[in-house]
C-alpha cells in the first residue's frame, strides 16, 4: 500500500506557497519575541521595584525584637519587680468550632462562663477578639494543648511584685502594656522600658527563618534599677505601721526612714496599702500619703526655731526664758501652753514643747530669717525626689506675714509639709547642720551636704531632742533598747476647710538614732487615731521606737547604750 | 579545543552544584542558629520568672511568718545579742 515518496518529489512542493504567508509568519514570530523582550524589560527594568516588593511581601518578614523591661531591685539586689511571660489569648471567631464539647474546656481554662465565651465569639464579622489578657504560663500551655482552631496566643509580659503590699507605694505598678502608672515604675519609666529593635528576615514555606536581610536594629533592654530601699526595713516598717493603725483604729498612717549619711530613702510605707495585682479596687489606698499629703508640722517645727536662735547668737542652750503664765498675747490673739511651766531653759522649752517659749524666741527673729530657713530646709518646695505627685506643701512669702502669723509658724501652724519633707529637714540635726537631697536610687557612699547650721548648734539641738524623747519629755515611748534616740512629737487637730476639726487628730513623731552619730532619721505619722489615744507620743512614738531598733540592727549599727543582757545560760547549754 | 570546553563545562556544573549545596547548608545553619537564639531568649525569660518566684518564696513577710510559726523564733534585740567586735576590721576602718 505504502509507496516510497522522496521529499524532493513530494507533490506538495509542486503547489506554490504565496510569499506573504511566510512573511506573515516571520512577522508574527518576531512580534512574539518582541513582546517577550518588552515584558522582560518591563519586569526587569521599569517595574523592578514593584516586583521586588511583591516578592518580599511573600517571603520577607519584619520581626519585632521586643526589649525586656528592666527589673527593680532593692539596695541589696533583692527583686522588687520583674517581668514574667503572660501570654494573651485571642481568637478569630469564624474559625472557632461551636460545639460545647470543645468550647467547655476552653471556657474553664479561661475562667469565663461558657455563655460569656459564646457571646464574645458570636460576632463573626470581627477577625480579632481578645479572650483574656495575660494568663499564667501554665494556663496558656494547657490552652495550646487543646489545639482548637482559631484560638491564638500573643506573647506578652506581666510585672510581678514579690513584696506585694509592703512596697506597693514605692514600686508602683504598670498597665497591661507595661507602661508605668505609679511609683518608681512611673518615675523611671523611660529607663526601665528600653527600646524594641527589629530585623528583616526571609522565611521559608514552613515559616522558619533562613536568612536575615540588611541591618538588624538590636533591641535595647530596659535598665535594671537599684533603689535605695532596703526590703527588710521596708517590710518591717510597713508591718509595724499597719499594726499601729489597726490598734489605734486610725484612718491611715505613713512612715519614712532615711539614711543620714547618704540621703537615701531606706523605707517609705503607707497604710492603707494595696496589692499591686488587685489595684483596681484600691481607690484612696493608691495615694502615697507620705509624699502627697501635707499637714501643719506643729511642735516638730520648734527645734528649727531653737537652732536658728542659737545660730543667730540670740540664745544659748542654757539661756532661761520666762514662759509664765503659760500664755502670750500677740496682735490680739493668745497663744497658750498645755501647762504653765514658768522659767525654762531653751533646752527645756524643746523638751517640754512649750509654745510660749518658742514664740518668745521666734519674735526676736526677723520674718525673712525664718522664711529663708524654711526655704533652705525645703519647705514649700517640690522635693528633688523624682516621684509622681510629690507635694510641695505651703509656705507663704515672708513679706505678707503678720506678727501673729510669724508666731504661729514658729510652732508649726500656718505652713504645711509632707512627712518626707519633715524627715528630710530633720537630717539637718542628724548630719551636723547640713542637708542632703533625698534620693530613691542606691548611692555608693556618703554624700556632701549644704550647710545650714553650725555643727555645734546641730549637736546642741540633738541633745535637746534626746531629752524630748526621754522620760520627762513628750515622747518617752520612742525609747529603744540599746540605742539612744532623739526626736520630737507632734499632735494637731486636722484642718477642715478654714478651721480645725473638733475631734479629729493627727499624731506624729520624727527623730533620729543613735544620738551621738546618727545613722537614720525616722518619721511616723498616724492619721485620725480613734481608739482613745491620739498624741504623737502615744500613737506614733512606739512605731518609731520599733522601726529604729529593727533598722539599726539590719544596718549593723552596734548599740551605743549599755544593755542589761538577758542571754539565758540555759539556752546556751541547750544549743550545744 | 572541544575537550577543554567540555572539561570547563563539567567544572562549571560541579561548581554550580556546590554553590547550591552551600546556599542550602547556610540557610539550614541560619535557621538552627535562629532557633538557638529563640531558645536562649526563652531560657532567659524563664530564669527571670524563676528568680521572681524564688524571691516571692523568700520575702521578709514569709520568712518572718515561718520563723515565728514553724521554728518558734523571736526577733533579736540588743538585750539578747552578744556583740563581738572584729578588732582588725575595726582598726582598718579607722
Amino acid at each position: 500500500m505504502s509507496r516510497h515518496l522522496a521529499f524532493s518529489t513530494s507533490p506538495l512542493l509542486a503547489s506554490r506557497t504565496p510569499v506573504w504567508r511566510s512573511k506573515l509568519l516571520v512577522a508574527l514570530l518576531a512580534l512574539g519575541f518582541a513582546t517577550l523582550a518588552a515584558r522582560a524589560a518591563w519586569v526587569q527594568v521599569f517595574g523592578n521595584a514593584f516586583f521586588q516588593r511583591q516578592g518580599e511581601v511573600r517571603f520577607a518578614r519584619t520581626l519585632e525584637l521586643p526589649a525586656s523591661r528592666g527589673r527593680i531591685l532593692d539596695r541589696n539586689g533583692q527583686l522588687l519587680a520583674g517581668s514574667v511571660p503572660a501570654p494573651s489569648i485571642w481568637a478569630i471567631p469564624e474559625d472557632v468550632p461551636t460545639d460545647d464539647a470543645r468550647l467547655a474546656p476552653l471556657a474553664r481554662l479561661l475562667g469565663l462562663p461558657l455563655p460569656e465565651l459564646r457571646r464574645r465569639l458570636a460576632d463573626e464579622d470581627k477577625t480579632f477578639v481578645w479572650l483574656r489578657r495575660q494568663v499564667d504560663e501554665p494556663v496558656a500551655q494547657a490552652i495550646a494543648a487543646l489545639k482548637l482552631p482559631g484560638i491564638h496566643q500573643r506573647r506578652e509580659y506581666r510585672r510581678e511584685y514579690p513584696e506585694g503590699e509592703a512596697a506597693a507605694h514605692v514600686v508602683g505598678f504598670t498597665d497591661v502594656e507595661l507602661r508605668g502608672l505609679e511609683g518608681v515604675e512611673r518615675a523611671f519609666d523611660a529607663e526601665l522600658s528600653g527600646r524594641a529593635g527589629s530585623r528583616r528576615v526571609i522565611k521559608d514555606r514552613l515559616g522558619s527563618v533562613i536568612e536575615s536581610v540588611g541591618e538588624a536594629t538590636a533591641p535595647v533592654d530596659g535598665r535594671d534599677l537599684r533603689l535605695s530601699i532596703d526590703s527588710k526595713i521596708q517590710y518591717f516598717a510597713w508591718q509595724r505601721l499597719h499594726q499601729a493603725v489597726r490598734e489605734h483604729k486610725a484612718q491611715a498612717g505613713s512612715v519614712v526612714v532615711l539614711d543620714v549619711w547618704t540621703g537615701e530613702l531606706l523605707a517609705l510605707a503607707n497604710v492603707p496599702s494595696y496589692g499591686p495585682q488587685a489595684r483596681a479596687s484600691a481607690g484612696a489606698a493608691l495615694r502615697n500619703r507620705a509624699l502627697t499629703d501635707t499637714f501643719e508640722p506643729g511642735s516638730t517645727m520648734k527645734p528649727f526655731i531653737a537652732a536658728l536662735a542659737l545660730q543667730q547668737g540670740l540664745v544659748r542652750p542654757e539661756t532661761v526664758i520666762q514662759t509664765a503664765p503659760g500664755r502670750i498675747t500677740i496682735g490680739g490673739s493668745t497663744i497658750s501652753d498645755a501647762h504653765a511651766y514658768g522659767a525654762l531653759t531653751v533646752a527645756e522649752i524643746i523638751q517640754k514643747s512649750s509654745n510660749v517659749g518658742t514664740v518668745r524666741m521666734a519674735m526676736q527673729l526677723q520674718p525673712r530669717e525664718m522664711w529663708e530657713l524654711f526655704v533652705q530646709l525645703g519647705f514649700g518646695q517640690r522635693p528633688e525626689l523624682a516621684f509622681p505627685g510629690a507635694a510641695a506643701g505651703r509656705l507663704r512669702p515672708h513679706k505678707g506675714w503678720r506678727p501673729i502669723e510669724q508666731a504661729t509658724m514658729s510652732y508649726g501652724y500656718g505652713l504645711s509639709v509632707s512627712l518626707l519633707q519633715l524627715a528630710r529637714a530633720y537630717t539637718v540635726f542628724a548630719r551636723d547642720g547640713d542637708l542632703v537631697p533625698v534620693t530613691l536610687l542606691h548611692q555608693s557612699g556618703p554624700q556632701p551636704g549644704r550647710r545650714i547650721f553650725e555643727p555645734g548648734h546641730a549637736a546642741a539641738v540633738r541633745g535637746m531632742l534626746q531629752r524630748a524623747a526621754a522620760p520627762g519629755g513628750t515622747g518617752p515611748k520612742a525609747q529603744t533598747i540599746g540605742y539612744s534616740v532623739g526626736g520630737k512629737t507632734g499632735t494637731a487637730r486636722k484642718q477642715e476647710g478654714k478651721g480645725y476639726a473638733e475631734r479629729r487628730y493627727r499624731g506624729w513623731f520624727v527623730g533620729f538614732a543613735p544620738v551621738r552619730a546618727p545613722r537614720i532619721v525616722v518619721a511616723v505619722m498616724i492619721d485620725e487615731p480613734s481608739a482613745g489615744a491620739f498624741y504623737g507620743g502615744e500613737v506614733a512614738a512606739p512605731v518609731f521606737s520599733d522601726t529604729v531598733q529593727h533598722a539599726l540592727r539590719v544596718l549593723g549599727v552596734p548599740p551605743d547604750l549599755a544593755v542589761q543582757p538577758r542571754i539565758v545560760a540555759q539556752a546556751v547549754e541547750e544549743s550545744f | 579545543m572541544t575537550r577543554i570546553n567540555l572539561v570547563l563545562l563539567l567544572a562549571l556544573v560541579a561548581s554550580a552544584l556546590v554553590l547550591v549545596r552551600t546556599q542550602y547548608e547556610s540557610r539550614r545553619l541560619f535557621a538552627s542558629l535562629d532557633r538557638a537564639h529563640a531558645e536562649a531568649r526563652r531560657l532567659e525569660t524563664e530564669l527571670g520568672r524563676l528568680q521572681l518566684e524564688r524571691r516571692a518564696q523568700a520575702t521578709p513577710a514569709r520568712i518572718e511568718r515561718l520563723a515565728r510559726e514553724r521554728l518558734r523564733m523571736a526577733p533579736a534585740t540588743p538585750a539578747i545579742t552578744q556583740y563581738v567586735i572584729d578588732r582588725p576590721a575595726a582598726e582598718g576602718a579607722r
